[in-house]
């Protein structure tokens, strides 16, 4: 498979900043990758690089196997849904899909009966005629999806799309580009820092931290085996636990994690401590477990005994499931 | 959908070429963009500045009547003359007396248009204050030749509720003396806060629209009356807009040479001494030390404001 | 009593004080208008004794005013054309990214205004002099142009605030040229606020007075004519009819101005 984009050791830095620093990546074609991580930790930036609004300071990026070094935004067959989704205020909802292809020298007849057809597949048929301003959040970020595909672009780039949406929305809008990419076999490069909208929707993902790459892979990757503490930290979900708990648990002294579906209570165990809080799932329910300074997930099946909350019990498990991991 | 173009346009003529350099070189469009401006004010604005303090250090001549062009502190000292000094202090007390009367008068107009005044109200207000801020300053100025001659409305006003006496004592105070307000220092003070009043407006309602409605509620929350909120928490609030009107209102008057000629008693400001000098009297060194004066007393003034916050207001 | 801030609603002293200061700056213009029809013609006589028409039939006669108004006519045109241009840079230059003496420039933009205007008048003056520049209208278009910038200027920058950032990257990422993004979003967006800036700059040099008596010479602008009409008076009510021409000349770009930037605040708090 051919990468559709790829990072050679590319920096930006912005003065004492390094926005990005040093990273390596390669997108697969035709793969809907996320770039999860807080906010400044070189995500957008890296999304900006590949468009073309940000030149790297050091480094090389490819996309289709071209060096885009020496390519401006305009030149580069790659299109992006903005944040705030940036549509032309003074053109109406078919002239803004459309401007692409006008920009390009395409006829009228022929560019509205494409940015009608975008806007069938963004199922907003017969709103060509309305302004932006009068538009919800969701139609808005609808046409903004619709005037990035006109230009069928090589990759799509998408900047927190969904940031703006109510959760209902959001949902629905996840499933919706999901399907989208499946029927158009795009590269879908995908900016958030909401860790389930990543893990839901992408084949890929890589957690940005402090400018670096963490960790790349798939979901399931990064949920199971988080890299680092900062990836266990960040998706969430999985308990982590320092050096010391490790060793307690018949581990090596190092940061570990630890999926609560593998925690199991026990009577006796090598540690031990107090519930603090329960929660039902319906498959099961979820057990916090206080030691110490650290809290430890438990999820006990249904049709298991649950204990109280205040009482103290024991955890056990077997050390094998202990993912061990680094600190950064 | 098709797959066929490439992930790289070519640059398809000049047009896209130059796009290209320019996002290589993104310094090289802000040049382009900044050389015309720049070098219109640096060359035409601070070139004429510096003409100015060249020309102060210069003399005239006082048989011939020519400039010489030596360079020589010889016209600054004349500022310190009795009588030039005179003219500075009546300028800059002026100023002061406008500015503040202008602040007062403003406060209401000001405070009303941004806490009260709603939707049609609010643009109402905002073109009111707009318009005679834009519209013919020289028209304005005459407009208050006509009301305060001697002839003119405010005496047959005052003849016909009776209240003429209130003008003949204005006119007895010492200093304000005049066969009325037309001719009377009163009168340059007058038309000069009538003038500049807009200027003072627009940015105290800025400020003040900036103050938002809650914290005047948390202030009454806490038990603060309407006088104390106004003096702890609007006056504050309102002071950076009130330093940035005032610098307008400070230094157009400090400047300004057409009212006090129109209207008063013909005392001499710092802007008509420039005048005459340069005109009547081609006097152009001491005219351009006389016009450094403004200029050192708004770098002291525009330093303050500064400091204060003022510019963020503007 | 005392009564609560929450309790809101104007008090009655502030209201009248409000209204009154707003009536304060527009009554006295009416007069202008009113002494246009008055039969005397030596004093401001009030009540006027009595009302004609016939000084705008006079003023229509009289030779002396027609020059005065073509050459402010033509003096605000150039100096607006290029301030227009001069401004519309600078505010690209400033919507850009930080640079080196971004703060220095937009100081000496803001400063023709700043200082008072007999010091840019007395600045030229004596430039002129220094370099022996004989007056002409270019002279005075010089001065116009130079307080103009920050106009234009002021309008371009409010309105480049206001825009959303991201439709200039919009359009080169949907592969617009800079040509294109100029022509087709920049110019569309702007348009309204740059004429906006040009309408108010037209107003401000039609009527401006004190740089130019310094940078005019012998000649005479519309203002100069009024200024000495002022100064030594002959038909009184010709020159009521000239200061509505000139109030006329002034007031209906603004008003133009106004409506072109609604919603915005771009010709607020920065006067002339």
């Amino acid at each position: 498979m051919t990468s559709a984009v790829e990072f050679q050791n590319v920096s930006r830095h912005f003065g004492q900043v390094k926005a990005v620093d040093g990273v390596d990546l390669t997108i697969a074609e035709g793969s809907f990758f996320a770039m999860l991580g807080p906010s400044g930790s070189g995500k957008t930036t890296c999304l900006r690089l590949i468009s073309g609004f940000e030149k790297p300071t050091n480094g090389q990026i490819r996309i289709f196997g071209e060096d885009v070094s020496n390519t401006p935004p305009h030149l580069r067959n790659v299109n992006t849904v903005f944040q705030d989704y940036a549509l032309f205020p003074h053109l109406n909802v078919r002239d803004n899909v459309a401007y692409g292809l006008m920009v390009k020298g395409v006829a009228r007849g022929q560019r509205h009966a494409k940015a009608e057809e975008m806007l069938a597949l963004v199922k907003l048929d017969g709103y060509g005629d309305r302004k932006p301003a009068q538009l919800s959040g969701g139609q808005r970020q609808r046409v903004a999806l619709a005037r990035a595909l006109v230009n069928e672009p090589r990759v799509l780039l998408l900047d927190e799309p969904l940031g703006a949406l109510d959760l209902k929305l959001r949902e629905a809008m996840q499933d919706e580009l999901k399907a989208l990419q499946h029927r158009l076999g795009l590269t879908f490069v995908f900016v958030t820092h909401d860790q389930h909208e990543a893990l839901s929707m992408a084949d890929h993902l890589a957690v940005f931290n402090e400018g670096r790459i963490a960790q790349i892979g798939t979901p399931q990757d990064i949920y199971d085996r988080p890299a680092t503490r900062f990836v266990a930290d960040f998706v969430g979900s999985s308990n982590v636990l320092p050096p010391a708990l490790t060793r307690a648990f018949g581990g090596p002294e190092q940061w570990a994690s630890l999926r609560p579906e593998i925690t199991r209570l026990a009577a006796a165990g090598p540690v031990t401590g107090t519930v603090t809080a329960l929660r039902y799932l319906g498959s099961g329910t979820r057990v916090v477990i206080r030691t110490g300074e650290t809290e430890i997930a438990a999820l006990v099946p249904s049709g298991q005994p649950v204990p109280a909350e205040g009482t103290t019990t024991a955890i056990a498990f077997d050390p094998q499931a202990l993912h061990l991991m680094g600190e950064t | 959908m098709p797959m066929t173009t490439s992930a790289i346009l070519p640059a398809k003529g000049s047009a896209d070429r130059l796009t290209g350099t320019f996002w290589r070189r993104p310094n090289l469009l802000l040049l382009l963009l900044v050389t015309p401006p720049l070098l219109w004010l640096g060359v035409v604005y601070l070139g004429s500045l510096a003409a100015l303090l060249l020309q102060s250090f210069y003399s005239i001549d006082e048989f011939s009547g020519v400039v010489k062009e030596e360079f020589t502190l010889k016209t600054y000292a004349e500022l310190f003359r009795a009588q030039n000094l005179d003219i500075i202090l009546r300028t800059v007390v002026m100023a002061a007396a406008v500015t503040l009367t202008c602040a007062i008068l403003a406060f209401p107009i000001a405070y009303y248009a941004a806490r009260f005044a709603k939707g049609h109200w609010k643009a109402a207000f905002y073109l009111g204050v707009m318009l005679p801020l834009w519209s013919s300053y020289l028209v304005k100025v005459y407009a208050w030749k006509l009301i305060l001659a001697k002839e003119g409305v405010l005496t047959w006003a005052a003849d016909g509720t009776g209240t003429g006496f209130v003008i003949e004592g204005l006119l007895s105070v010492p200093g304000l003396e005049g066969s009325s307000l037309s001719t009377s220092p009163f009168g340059t003070f007058l038309v000069f806060v009538y003038i500049w009043l807009p200027y003072m407006i627009l940015p105290m309602q800025a400020a003040l629209e900036r103050v938002p409605t809650s914290m005047l509620e948390a202030s009454a929350d806490l038990g603060a009356t309407r006088r104390q909120t106004f003096r702890t928490v609007i006056l504050p609030l309102a002071m950076p807009g009130v330093i940035a009107g005032s610098i307008f209102t400070f230094s157009l008057t400090l400047g300004d040479y057409i009212i006090p000629q129109i209207v008063g008693n013909s005392a001499r400001f710092i802007g008509l001494t420039v005048y005459q000098l340069q005109g009547t009297a081609g006097n152009i060194p001491l005219a351009a030390a006389f016009a450094v004066v403004p200029i050192i007393i708004m770098l002291i003034y525009l330093t303050l404001a500064k400091r204060a916050g003022a510019f963020d207001a503007l | 009593m005392r009564s609560d801030a929450r309790n809101d609603g104007p008090s009655l002293l502030l209201k009248i004080t409000a209204i009154g200061g707003l009536l304060f700056l527009h009554l006295p213009i009416l007069f202008i208008f009113l002494y246009a029809f008055t039969t005397e013609e030596r004093t401001y006589q009030f009540p006027p004794p009595g009302l004609t028409t016939k000084w705008f039939a006079v003023a229509w006669n009289r030779p002396d005013i027609w020059p005065p108004l073509f050459l402010s006519i033509k003096v605000a045109a150039i100096a607006t054309v290029m301030a227009m241009i001069l401004g519309t840079l600078a505010a690209a230059a400033m919507s850009r990214a930080r640079f080196f003496g971004r703060d220095q420039l937009s100081l000496l933009i803001i400063l023709p205004i700043a200082l008072p205007g007999v010091i840019t008048g007395m600045s030229l003056r004596s430039a002129f002099g220094i370099m022996d520049i004989p007056f002409s209208t270019w002279t005075i278009v010089l001065g116009h142009a130079t307080f103009c910038i920050v106009i234009v200027y002021n309008n371009a920058v409010a309105r480049m605030r206001r825009l959303s950032g991201g439709i200039m990257e919009a359009s080169a990422d949907l592969g617009a040229n800079s040509f294109q993004t100029f022509r087709y979003i920049l110019m569309p967006n702007l348009g309204s606020a740059l004429l906006a800036g040009g309408m108010l700059a037209f107003a401000l040099s039609f009527d401006e007075v004190i740089v130019t008596t310094f940078t005019a010479g012998q000649q005479s602008t519309l203002p100069i004519w009024m200024l000495n009409e002022l100064v030594r008076p002959r038909q009184r009510p010709v020159t009521n009819v000239v200061a509505i021409v000139v109030f006329a000349a002034t007031f209906v770009p603004i008003l133009i101005a106004y409506y072109l930037t609604r919603g915005g605040s771009e010709t607020a708090g920065m006067g002339k």
